[in-house]
């Protein structure tokens, strides 16, 4: 009788409210719900949140017996310490700009696209299904493994996007259960057909023998890339035609439509953009760190591409810091491994970030004020 | 009523509610018997909405008093007004849909026991059905009900929490015709056993037919309280509309029609619920005239912008604009030199959250000097945004703080300027001076005037007949998606207008 014990907690509710309410009456401030947050509140409550997020880890930290300060100071110099530091960092980095830059596009038009993951894969696969069946100038190769990584990230959200524009299907769903599918497609593959077959031990594809040049020592030219698509969806959302067009659309469907915008294509092109530069993640990926098509590769960069947007408040420019915040954190992850701390406790603690960034966001609408005087 | 008499229960005495810079109720009186069905009669925007918010505890009157049985009260929660016994029946239905009837009755109730279980509730709803005589299925999810259903688990919860005073706003606005009679049956049974009913209404043979007085409110006053028995359709209509709204005449005399601009012919609509809300209309605006839409609202007049604006496709029928048939799109009527001040300008006229100076230049965006290619120059929209919210008169700190921080009256003043900028052929006005003071109704209906003068035509939907009488070249009547009549403003009286819009063939 689940449904019946259901219903009778809602009735119950009730005298519950009755109970409290009489404390809340008590009150002699409260909160004043404002149409709009500042930009200094906005800014100084996510700042706030990001450090009351990182005090409380630090306190669970020290309680379970670490030198929370030592760690600190270690994962600081193990992250901007060095050279090798920084590029592993910037490895991390390149990847979530991508992810958050295709996720934040999406939410641009209001939408979630929570595919992230899989058209990582599906890009992943189709650039390292180029580089082994191209031969051309490394250039040429690099070239056409991108498009084909940007082409099947698109394809990967087609449908989600169709079903979406026409259908108004439920996009959190469609795009996060083809997800699985992906996950299980680079299985197949690894152990199937694209199997490398001089490697009997590992599940994984041939070595792509293209590679992205590299920047510095590890960190390769993918990363540039990352930032100066960052700056291109930018100048596209707040300088182009087009891109008044996805805000408005965004920001209120119904008004876009009575101002004789196409609403309906301009949610297919902003979805394959986002799905295209979630696959192009996944090409730059094989093409620069990993060369290979292996079960695994996406790190959950897609996932994380959300967290990152969410982070940002749907801005393609602020992807950059929060992409950061986010690289910095994971990375933090693999030197506090190699003390023990298990990487459970750091992805917690980022999701604690997150959690208290969206409190902070919504705080930031609030102001304390006087109570107003009772209507009796 | 002479002292003998029992208090009544319930006495309104000059209640007066302000909002912000209007007057909703100017010190209305009302008085309801126990045993009798009053019904409030009025157009939209009498007042009597808020006059039944301010009876049920949901706003508190700026003046008056209120009595129930004679005793003096002061309702600062709609709780407070239950517990007093006074139950509304609201026109949407206050229900969740997820929950059953029996749920949805013991919601919130503070007879419901503290441990219950479905059995249970629906045993007592069972209970409290058949004692009030209402037929309702206390197992079935609300969702799957028909509205006259619905209404009826509503008057059951209302009577359950032991309602003396049940107000019933337009009740049979969703019903058939067979659910009115068994409610209408119902609420004589209610006021025999002693229940003081109020029947809000616009509806005339209904009033008359279910009311044993009426109260008439117009412009928030009351005008005039009568028995049912000693009045008849053109008195009500006359008090309901209002004498003194005589035709004033053009401004312009001596009018000739100019071209046909924008037509309906045989043009036939479903609303967002997918019902019948146009039947076969035929209309056409002409150049150089103001066309009025009168009626009261939700007789099809949304759906009637939204026809002629390209954004709802008729089910039958032809738009024609300048001769070309339409189809809905609203990108071609735009085109087509149509502009269109929305009647839900938060919901469709603008977008909220995006600035001033972004929803200034929603209509012009992909015109030069604003687009140049696909690039869109912030530069020239917002030197066209300034143009517009000078011209609008619009009182903008910044032009890039979101524009629902704007009051209604500047998003109205907004919304208004840009598409007067775009309406080279037709203006599509709907409530253009709702949310405006009396000064910025004079200027808007002065640039409406001026737009005709130029030889734009102008449909106008407006629910102030005295505002439709003074501006419009001719009147067209609406009820239930039909067009009553159409006429020249010269030869509109309040009685025959009152009359049409109550769904009588004059």
């Amino acid at each position: 009788m689940a449904k019946s014990w259901a219903s009778s907690w809602a009735v119950n509710l009730r005298n519950i409210q009755k109970f409290f309410g009489s404390f809340f009456q008590k009150r002699t401030a409260s909160f004043l719900l404002l149409p709009a947050p500042g930009r200094w509140p906005l800014l100084i409550s996510r700042l706030l949140s990001i450090a009351t997020a990182l005090i409380f880890g630090g306190i669970v930290f020290t309680l379970c017996g670490y030198d929370t300060v030592r760690l600190a100071v270690d994962v600081a110099q193990a992250s901007f310490g060095d050279l090798f530091g920084l590029e592993d960092l910037g490895l991390i980095w390149s990847p979530l700009i991508l992810t958050g830059l295709a996720a934040a596009v999406a939410l641009r038009i209001g939408l979630w696209n929570i595919g992230g993951e899989g058209q990582f894969y599906a890009g992943a696969i189709a650039a390292t299904w180029v580089g082994l069946h191209v031969q051309a100038p490394a250039g040429i190769a690099l070239l056409l493994m991108a498009v084909a990584g940007f082409v099947a990230g698109a394809a990967w959200i087609l449908v989600p996007a169709l079903a979406r524009a026409w259908l108004a299907v439920d996009e959190i769903i469609t795009t996060l259960l083809l997800n699985f599918v992906a996950v299980l497609l680079v299985t197949y593959l690894c152990t199937g057909p694209m199997r490398d077959p001089a490697n009997a031990v590992t599940a994984a594809s041939a070595h792509v023998p293209y590679e992205i040049p590299p920047l510095l020592d590890d960190l390769h030219w993918g990363f540039a890339v990352s930032v100066v698509l960052v700056f291109a969806v930018a100048l596209l959302f707040g300088r182009s035609v087009w891109g008044y067009e996805v805000r408005v659309a965004g920001a209120n469907r119904h008004a876009a439509e009575y101002a004789g915008m196409r609403v309906r294509r301009r949610l297919m092109q902003v979805f394959l953009l986002s799905g295209g530069l979630a696959g192009l993640a996944g090409m730059l990926e094989v093409a620069g760190t990993v060369h290979r098509l292996e079960g695994g590769i996406s790190n959950n960069f897609g996932y994380l591409g959300i967290m990152v947007a969410a982070l940002a408040g749907a801005s393609p420019l602020a992807v950059l810091p929060a992409s950061f915040l986010l690289a910095l954190l994971l990375n933090a992850g693999i030197v506090l491994q190699s003390y023990g701390v298990s990487k459970y406790a750091v992805l917690a603690l980022t999701g604690l970030v997150l959690l208290s960034a969206a409190v902070g966001e919504r705080l930031a609408y609030y102001r304390l004020a006087p109570k107003l005087a009772s209507a009796r | 009523m002479t002292d003998a008499d029992p208090p009544c229960a319930v006495r309104l005495a000059s209640v007066t509610k302000r909002f912000a810079g209007v007057i909703a109720n100017d010190a209305v009186d009302l008085e309801v018997r126990a045993g009798e069905i009053h019904a409030l009669l009025g157009e939209n925007g009498a007042g009597k909405s808020t006059l039944m918010n301010v009876l049920t505890g949901i706003y508190q009157p700026d003046g008056g008093q209120i009595f129930i049985d004679g005793r003096e009260v002061r309702f600062a929660s709609a709780a407070q007004a239950i517990a007093a016994g006074i139950g509304m029946v609201h026109q949407h239905f206050k229900l969740i849909r997820a929950f059953t009837v029996a749920e949805n009755i013991h919601l919130g109730w503070a007879e419901t026991p503290v441990r219950v279980s479905r059995p249970q509730m629906e045993a007592r709803t069972r209970a409290l059905a058949e004692k009030f005589g209402l037929d309702v299925r206390p197992g079935a999810v609300v969702g799957d009900l028909s509205a006259g259903e619905q209404q009826r688990v509503e008057i059951l919860r209302t009577l359950s929490r032991g309602a003396r005073v049940l107000i019933l706003d337009e009740p049979t606005a969703v019903l058939t015709p067979d659910e009115s009679a068994v409610l209408i049956r119902n609420l004589r049974a209610y006021a025999a056993a002693g229940a003081a009913i109020i029947f809000i209404s616009h509806k005339l043979d209904e009033v008359l037919a279910v009311a044993d007085r009426i109260t008439v409110l117009r412009a928030g006053r009351r005008v005039a309280s009568l028995l049912a028995a000693d009045c008849d359709e053109p008195e009500l209509a006359n008090l309901m509309v209002g004498h003194d709204v005589a035709p004033r005449g053009r401004q312009s005399q001596g009018w000739t029609p100019g071209r046909v601009v924008l037509e309906l012919c045989g043009v036939s609509a479903r609303n967002d619920r997918g019902l019948p809300a146009l039947r076969n209309v035929d209309l056409a605006v002409h150049a150089g005239e103001i066309l009025a839409i009168a009626g009261v609202a939700g007789n099809g007049q949304r759906e009637l912008t939204e026809v002629l604006t390209g954004m709802r496709p008729a089910s039958q029928g032809q738009v024609r604009l300048d001769g070309r048939v339409m189809r809905a799109d609203p990108a071609a009527f735009l085109a087509g030199g149509v502009g269109h001040i929305p009647q839900d300008r938060l919901k469709n006229g603008l977008a909220p959250s995006m600035s001033i100076a972004d929803n200034a230049v929603m209509r012009e965006y992909r015109r030069p000097p604003l687009a140049r290619g696909p690039v869109f120059s912030r530069v020239a929209a917002a030197a066209l945004a300034g143009r517009i919210i000078a011209d609008a008169h619009v009182a903008v700190p910044n032009m890039h703080a979101p524009v629902r921080n704007l009051s209604g009256g500047n998003q109205q003043r907004l919304v208004a300027r840009r598409e007067m900028r775009v309406a080279s052929r037709v203006l599509i006005a709907a409530y253009p001076t709702r949310g405006l003071d009396i000064g910025a109704i004079g200027t808007m209906l002065r640039y409406v005037i001026e737009m005709r003068n130029s030889g734009i035509g102008v449909l106008l939907v407006s629910e102030d007949l005295e505002e439709v009488l003074q501006i419009a070249d001719r009147v067209a009547v609406f009820f239930a998606g039909r067009v009553m009549g159409i006429f020249p403003t010269e030869d509109a009286d309040g009685e025959k207008l009152g009359l049409l819009m109550g769904g009588q063939l004059a």
